[in-house]
């Protein structure tokens, strides 16, 4: 396609300036501010030597390495047995299963971390009813409650993309190792296993990513235990006068574990590219009765589980309160409260999820196109820019933000403004990667038959493949929406009193103690979140691949 | 309508060279059949005409004018697809019609020309059916409709036959071919079938390698394939390669030799006879090679039979039985004598080029 100008040339360039100014320069400026000295603006290695030195900080990057291992390993835990057996035995109500864990996924998580301290908090009521017949549950505070709320609310990535490796191989394979005398258990680990390696990993890598990324969870379960995130925060937001330089710092180290885990999985997977070639879907299997059962229980259990904290938050949301004090009954109050003191709140998180929506859907199918059918050297580059917002937590990524757009010509700071194109750059690449995979199914000859018939490459775009796009799109964009709403640890760094949203809300609220109106608001999430999953479904004919 | 000059096309891709230098003259109303094995060009070679790739060098016109500036879709050009390349979300009349309304004719002429053009195809009354609800077969023939209507210079197919079975593949190529005669409409067509392609064509050209071999006749390119590879590729035949030449121009085949003045100084050559070409006991051997062998195998395929022979050095040599007859199936394993004619014999040279016939 060498020397072809047309359109897709502006959207290109286009892309790129985006990318560059929102992406590239926000984190080259946390790269610099990194080797920057704080009170002189020396270019200085002092904060590297300081954060690798000082067993402080080693202990917070040891901690995040131990809290993403951990993570990564419950959500294998619960998501590869859900998925085997749900997809290999007969295990009634698989769509119950698959919806919940999609729903648990979808959640935002801080909601599972506070809901867990009711429950298992210093008055959490399970913890009081099991004291009561004797049992004494481990405190949720520390690194228990961390890594209980992770592997409930990441086991789905693992669990749908198992799922779908599961259903891609061809059960001929499996018959034949059958045939040559393996048993159940030898024909998991020996041919099963190895040719769901790939989606079994990316799902735990995932877990990992977003284990050691994630900021609201062991900021309200960790007590003392302190990760790289919520050091990165502290360090920036210190009431005695933030360090950025240092906080960049703890930033960079924080993005590189994440890299070095995507680079080792990457290699783990490179020889395994397993190509599936569906023949015909393997019948599942019917179990014995006493297997049957435990089956069914360890499926329901897992998912129920997954599905408590929304359950406990929706509930509380509607006792009666007095202030911040719980009464006995049902009542109203939460949400007149919120109605009455943060209404802003609320429309904040609608418009700016909306707008960053509108944005993502428009330039993210452009480049989802670029990226499959005008391969070329600048298109690559694009998509390997596109890949580092999946390792750059959203801390980093809000710091970038600040210390990048505080002065003009782009003094964005304190403006909605700089909320909406945050939650954009984070969540294009996903939008590109969906609109990516949609393009993949629709031939390109499907174009070239309207560019022959004489359709310009625009005009073709518009009349043909955009159409057989849309339902994909219409799927993607709520799904945008949803990571959109539910952001919080970007948002933190960036909001001020005006702007805002649902999550910053909560989140202080819970850290304040008023568990009824963060109740009330993250219901009006749930909510939100399941009507748009609901959608989803009808969009894209039910496939729960769609959530990962 | 229109003459289309290929002059010193190339086009490589990283490591493979795609197309090799190619010119060619296809005339105006010609049914011309670019036929290769996989990989041999003619794909691309066809999507540099149509616009899709763009060549590293050379020139492409149509009618005298060239195309190297003009973008795929101003083209002008109709183009069938080897996966139908149907839109799914327009009707078989939406599909039909998309090329006339990015053309900016009047509703009323749509209409009447749509349905003409599926009448054409035999898909008269079937224009309000959305493609999933049609035979691969159909699909293909709204494929062709589609390109057709647009009255285009030119119409490319890019294998349009290969998706279907091998009944409706017979049917279709039928009236593939009926069509383009009736409407006169310059077709270069592309398959790797060479049955195919002697049915359907006015010429043939058979590339290997980004290379043209052979441009010519479906009965020239059968009956004097220019080099070994049109030799082997296009038909079924017999090779005895690595025969030396003697004095004179005489080379041994399986020891009995045969002179061939136009042999004389040349190291060795390939000599070639189709199956059908070889006589088995016939009752007068004519000017040939009479050559002694034995019936390996014999299979039967209804219309005919072929034996398997091997020759006194066990070379072997396929064998077409025109009209088989329970006797003549039942000679496995018998001694037989064979006679190949002087006239049906080819030479090629070292390099796999024809060398002059034998005299």
């Amino acid at each position: 396609m060498r020397g072809r100008r047309d359109i897709w040339t502006g959207v290109l360039a286009l892309a790129f300036a985006v990318v560059a100014v929102f992406l590239v320069w926000p984190l080259f400026s946390v790269f610099t501010a990194s080797f920057t000295d704080n009170r002189t603006g020396e270019v200085t290695l002092a904060n590297y030597l300081k954060v690798l030195g000082h067993p402080y900080y080693l202990r917070a990057l040891l901690n995040s390495i131990i809290v993403g291992i951990g993570g990564m390993i419950g959500a294998m835990l619960l998501g590869v047995p859900l998925a085997f057996l749900t997809s290999r035995y007969l295990v009634r109500g698989r769509d119950v299963i698959a919806t919940l864990s999609v729903l648990a996924l979808v959640s935002p998580p801080f909601i599972g971390a506070y809901a867990w301290i009711m429950m298992l908090g210093r008055n959490g009521w399970l913890r009081e009813a099991m004291a009561e017949i004797g049992i004494e549950l481990p405190s949720i505070y520390g690194l228990f409650g961390i890594l209980l709320v992770f592997s409930l609310k990441f086991y789905p990535f693992v669990f749908l993309l198992t799922s779908s490796a599961l259903a891609a191989i061809n059960p001929s394979v499996e018959e034949a190792a059958e045939n040559l005398g393996a048993g159940a258990w030898r024909r998991f680990f020996t041919v099963t296993l190895p040719l769901v390696f790939p989606a079994v990993s990316s799902g735990a890598l995932l877990a990992f990513v977003l284990s050691l990324a994630d900021f609201g969870t062991p900021s309200i379960v960790g007590g003392d235990f302190r990760v790289l995130a919520t050091t990165a925060y502290n360090l920036f937001t210190s009431e005695m006068g933030g360090n950025p330089g240092l906080a960049s710092t703890v930033s960079i180290v924080l993005i590189i574990v994440s890299m070095v885990v995507v680079a080792i999985q990457r290699r783990a997977v490179r020889r395994r590219n397993v190509e599936g070639s569906l023949v015909k879907r393997m019948a599942p299997r019917r179990l014995g009765p006493v297997s049957s059962v435990l089956a069914h229980l360890l499926c329901y259990g897992i998912v129920l589980a997954s599905s408590l904290p929304s359950l406990v938050v929706i509930h509380t949301s509607f006792r009666k309160t007095s202030g911040p004090v719980f009464q006995p009954g049902f009542g109203l109050e939460s949400y007149r409260r919120i109605l009455h003191e943060v209404p802003h709140v609320i429309t904040n998180s609608f418009v700016y999820s909306s707008l960053a929506v509108a944005l993502i859907v428009i330039l993210g199918t452009l480049i989802g196109y670029i990226l499959t059918r005008r391969e070329g050297v600048l298109s690559g580059a694009l998509d390997s820019m596109l890949l580092v917002p999946y390792v750059v937590p959203g801390i980093v990524m809000g710091l970038g933000f600040v210390v990048t757009f505080n002065s003009p010509p782009l003094l964005l700071t304190g403006t909605a403004t700089i909320i909406v194109l945050m939650l954009f750059i984070r969540r294009l690449p996903y939008a590109v990667r969906s609109s990516a995979s949609i393009l993949k199914q629709i031939r390109g000859s499907t174009e070239e038959a309207a560019i022959s018939l004489g359709a310009a490459p625009g005009w073709a775009f518009l009349k043909v493949t955009l159409p057989l796009m849309l339902p994909g799109i219409m799927a993607g964009a709520l799904m945008s929406f949803v990571t959109a709403i539910n952001e919080l640890s970007s948002s933190l760094i960036l909001y001020v009193g005006r702007t805002m949203t649902m999550p910053v809300r909560i989140y202080l609220s819970v850290l304040d103690g008023e568990f009824g109106t963060a109740a009330a608001l993250s219901t009006i999430l749930l909510a939100t979140t399941g009507i748009a999953v609901f959608l989803v479904f009808r969009y894209s004919g039910r496939k729960e691949g769609a959530f990962v | 309508m229109a003459l289309v000059e290929l002059r010193r096309l190339c086009k490589s891709y990283p490591g493979v060279r795609a197309l090799d230098d190619i010119g060619l003259t296809i005339g105006s109303g010609e049914f011309f059949t670019l036929l290769g094995p996989s990989g041999c060009g003619k794909t691309t070679l066809l999507r540099t005409i149509a616009g899709f790739n763009r060549q590293d060098s050379g020139e492409i016109s149509v009618g005298g004018r060239p195309l190297d500036g003009v973008p795929a879709h101003r083209r002008d050009i109709g183009m069938v697809f080897q996966d139908y390349a149907i839109f799914p979300h327009l009707s078989v009349a939406g599909n039909v019609a998309f090329g006339l309304r990015n053309r900016r004719r009047p509703r009323a002429e749509i209409a009447q020309r749509v349905a003409r053009a599926l009448e054409l195809v035999r898909l008269g009354g079937l224009g309000e059916r959305m493609p999933h609800e049609l035979s691969g077969g159909q699909q293909q023939r709204v494929g062709l409709a589609r390109a057709m209507v647009i009255s285009p210079q030119i119409l490319l197919m890019d294998e349009p036959l290969s998706n279907l079975d091998a009944k409706l593949r017979i049917e279709l190529r039928e009236d593939i071919r009926d069509l383009q005669r009736s409407l006169g409409i310059t077709t270069v067509y592309v398959t790797h079938d060479q049955e195919e392609a002697l049915v359907v064509s006015d010429r043939i050209c058979v590339m290997q390698g980004g290379k043209v071999h052979q441009v010519g006749t479906p009965w020239e390119v059968y009956v004097r394939p220019a080099t070994l590879f049109v030799a082997s590729f296009v038909g079924a035949m017999n090779l005895l390669s690595g025969l030396a030449v003697e004095a004179g121009g005489t080379v041994r085949l399986a020891g009995a030799p045969l002179q061939v003045p136009a042999l004389a100084g040349l190291d060795n050559v390939t000599a070639a006879i189709r199956p059908e070409d070889v006589m088995v006991d016939p009752a007068a051997p004519g000017d040939g090679v009479v050559l002694g062998a034995t019936v390996e195998k014999i299979t039967f395929a209804g219309r005919e039979a072929f034996y398997r022979t091997a020759l006194a050095d066990g070379t072997s040599l396929a064998v077409l039985i025109q009209r088989p007859t329970p006797e003549l199936l039942g000679r496995e394993g018998h001694a037989v004598r064979l006679v190949l004619p002087r006239g049906k014999l080819l030479f090629y040279d070292a390099d796999g080029r024809l060398l002059g016939e034998p005299a």
